[in-house]
């Protein structure tokens, strides 16, 4: 079954009087549990392609289903519901809130669908425990090392047990060691049955993907050789 | 989100920017504590102005004559003047009057000032008569006396309202339930506890005064019709003089009092009438026999005012059209002066309310400037909270709550602006208060202050607020801060 089925998509930013066609007809289908690393230099249009993914950008043309949701005809309501229950964003500076401890920042998501609290560590415990963070619920993100921090936005991530996880250079701000741990337990994710796409420039990176597509200049390419 | 959740978030980012939060909201702070302390004043100003007019009959009407006409404002050295029936605050009119007298115009003292408390008269004792070449009556009676030839051109048609002017309108003049004549002066008392002399406010009235001024005794008994046809050297003290010259009432009645060098026996002491802004009032004065006044102290230099009651008090024109008339028919050239105690109150009133008018005024725009001090933090903070605010929403935040986390933030900063608002208003009062202003605290008032702070704060926190949510998330997030 696919869980992202996209078609034709084009994308480009207008900049006063001249346009930038960033992403060029891009078609692209990930099924579930599919493990998918999107390769490409800097600059090619992967974090545009990443954002329309996520339902945090708009596509100019093309079709996207979701999960079996239309998302071009998606309402911003709709829109608010995809990103809070299909999908869990990773960014690559982690996107904490600062004032906010680690248990706030990971409950938020579950805050977002009505539960309580309490309700929201209850069901957050078990991924709070797995990535290792249940002494560190009470401190603020900026008493966190990179890889700490970088571990509780997985979990933000992950807690709202969505349909697809986005992980944009998660180890683009980490040191390699930190980098490593986060692969890793990627890994982990995908063998729990977790569909995952991540972007990266780092063809190292994309290797533990199981599969490798690449994006050159807006236009995405299946394979990671050239 | 649950709305409890979305407090909590809103209380948490509050408190974490506690410093933040206060500097926020000081203009809030201000605007709510001008609302309280414009309302109390107000308020109190309100009361201020019944207390000064319990006291009196809202039918009320002072008849003096006012001799300082271009024609013929010569009265006599001025040194009594017209008493009033009415204790009532006439500071206003006072001053007039003798503004007029210095200016050479000369005139006696009652003109403008037909209603209780002739301090100014006696304030000119000071002048000896051998500094003052025209002597006379101008060092003892003050400086509103013109000089002697001048008296004479002038004085021809001298007039002093009497006794038979009170009978022609008891007898003439309908509507009218009760008259009375007064005049005050001031005189050096001595006795009791007084270690020297000091100089009071000394009020020659009729058996009837009491009733008409809404006096009531504390001990004793008013001066009655026969004290009055006796001339007799009784008195009656205010509160504050019993107080002054013995201690208290019980100590004062039966006591003796020295009016000018002769012995006055306290046959009464009157209940507290409260104090009136221009600080004369009842409570101050000494109460003597209209004609033991005339004898002793006053002789015929007095211009006292006669009080009529009317009985209707929508009928005050049609009562003052009848006296004018009895008047007439005994000083045909002469012209009064009426005054009324409805449209002095209405007066005192009115201003009253234009003060108010312009309090407020002033608190509305300390809210508003309150408002933009909120709007542009707000704005500040929006700017701050972008990359939050993209965070939200790729969490899946909508934006309903974005809208409400700000605009409850924006309320909250203005409820605890409220609070301590009314808490500072709570630390000037007790300023204003020494400073002589009457201020009326009231729990309306502080709901009222707290309603405006957080209203405003509402209102000037939407458009901040309204921003923040429809920020699209990816340019939120993007956004470098
Ligand atoms: N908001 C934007 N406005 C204009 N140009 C943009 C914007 N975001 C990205 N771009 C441009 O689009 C191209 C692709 O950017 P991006 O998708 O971020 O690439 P990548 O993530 O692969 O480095 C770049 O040339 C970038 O400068
Ligand atoms: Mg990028």
């Amino acid at each position: 079954m696919n869980i992202i089925t996209m078609q034709n998509i084009n994308k480009s930013y207008r900049m006063g009087n001249h346009s930038l066609h960033v992403l060029k007809n891009v078609s692209l289908t990930v099924e579930k549990g599919e493990y998918l690393a999107i390769l490409g230099p800097s600059g090619s249009g992967k974090s545009t392609l990443m954002n329309i993914i996520g339902c945090m950008d708009v596509m100019d043309e093309g079709t996207y289903c979701l999960d079996e949701v239309a998302v071009e005809h998606a309402k911003e309501k709709e829109l608010v519901n995809i990103r809070n229950r299909k999908i869990g964003f990773i960014f690559q500076k982690y996107h904490l809130i600062p004032t906010y401890n680690v248990l706030q920042n990971i409950v938020m998501p579950l805050l977002m669908r009505g539960m309580s609290l309490n309700e929201a560590r209850e069901a957050s415990m078990e991924t709070i425990e797995m990535l290792g963070l249940a002494e560190r619920i009470n401190h603020k993100p900026n008493e966190l090392s990179g890889g700490q921090q970088q571990r509780v936005a997985i979990a933000r991530a992950l807690v709202g047990q969505p349909a697809i996880l986005l992980a944009d250079e998660p180890t683009g701000a980490l040191d390699r060691n930190s980098g490593k741990e986060v692969l890793k337990l990627f890994g982990r994710l995908h063998d729990m049955g977790n569909t995952i796409v991540m972007i990266t420039h780092d063809l190292d990176v994309a290797e533990h993907a199981k599969r490798v597509v690449r994006i050159v200049d807006g236009e995405l390419f299946e394979g990671k050789e050239a | 989100m649950k709305p409890g959740e979305l407090l909590r978030l809103v209380w948490m980012n509050i408190i974490q920017n506690k410093f933040k939060t206060i500097m926020t909201s000081i203009g809030i702070i201000v605007g709510a504590a001008t609302i309280v302390m414009v309302i109390a004043i107000g308020k109190g100003g309100k009361e201020d102005v019944a207390d000064q007019f319990k006291n009196l009959n809202a039918g009320a009407i002072d008849i003096s004559y006012d001799g300082g006409t271009d024609e013929r404002n010569m009265e006599s050295g001025g040194e009594s003047t017209g008493g009033g029936g009415m204790a009532m605050p006439q500071g206003a009119s006072g001053g007039f009057s003798g503004n007029a007298g210095n200016a050479g115009t000369g005139g006696g003292f009652g003109g403008g000032a037909p209603s209780f408390g002739g301090d100014f008269g006696g304030g000119g004792g000071d002048f000896s008569p051998g500094e003052m070449p025209s002597g006379g009556d101008f060092g003892r009676g003050g400086f509103f006396g013109g000089g002697n030839d001048m008296q004479e051109r002038m004085n021809q048609e001298n007039i002093t309202l009497d006794e038979e002017d009170v009978d022609d309108i008891e007898t003439f003049a309908a509507g009218v339930t009760d008259v009375t004549i007064s005049y005050t002066t001031r005189s050096s008392v001595d006795g009791g506890e007084l270690e020297e002399a000091a100089t009071y406010t000394i009020g020659g009235v009729k058996e009837n005064y009491a009733d008409m001024s809404n006096l009531s005794l504390a001990l004793g008994e008013f001066i009655t019709e026969a004290d009055d046809e006796n001339k007799e050297k009784i008195c009656v003290l205010g509160a504050s003089v019993a107080e002054e010259i013995f201690g208290s009432a019980i100590e004062a009645y039966g006591s003796v009092i020295y009016i000018d060098e002769r012995s006055y026996v306290v046959n009464g002491v009157l209940e507290t009438m409260g104090t009136v802004s221009s600080g004369i009032s009842p409570d101050d004065s000494i109460f003597i026999p209209y004609a033991t006044g005339v004898k002793y102290l006053v002789g015929t230099k007095v211009n006292p005012t006669i009080t009529v009651l009317a009985e209707d008090v929508n009928n005050i024109d049609g009562v003052i059209a009848e006296v004018t008339e009895v008047l007439a028919a005994t000083y045909p050239n002469a012209e009064f002066t009426f005054e009324d105690a409805g449209s002095k109150m209405e007066a005192a009133a009115a201003s009253n309310e234009i003060l108010t008018m312009l309090l407020i005024a002033m608190a509305a725009i300390v809210f508003v400037v309150g408002g933009i001090g909120i709007m542009n933090v707000l704005f500040v903070s929006v700017k701050e909270r972008t990359n939050e605010i993209g965070i939200l929403k790729a969490i899946g935040c909508s934006q309903k709550n974005i809208l409400f986390e700000f605009l409850c933030e924006a309320a909250a900063i203005s409820l605890i602006g409220g609070v301590l608002g009314v808490g500072a208003s709570l630390l000037v009062t007790p300023v204003a208060r020494y400073f002589g202003v009457r201020v009326e605290l009231s729990l309306s008032a502080f709901l009222i202050a707290l309603l405006f702070a957080v209203g405003t704060g509402t209102i000037f926190g939407f458009y901040p607020a309204y921003k923040a949510s429809k920020l699209v998330p990816v340019e939120a997030l993007g956004a470098e801060t």
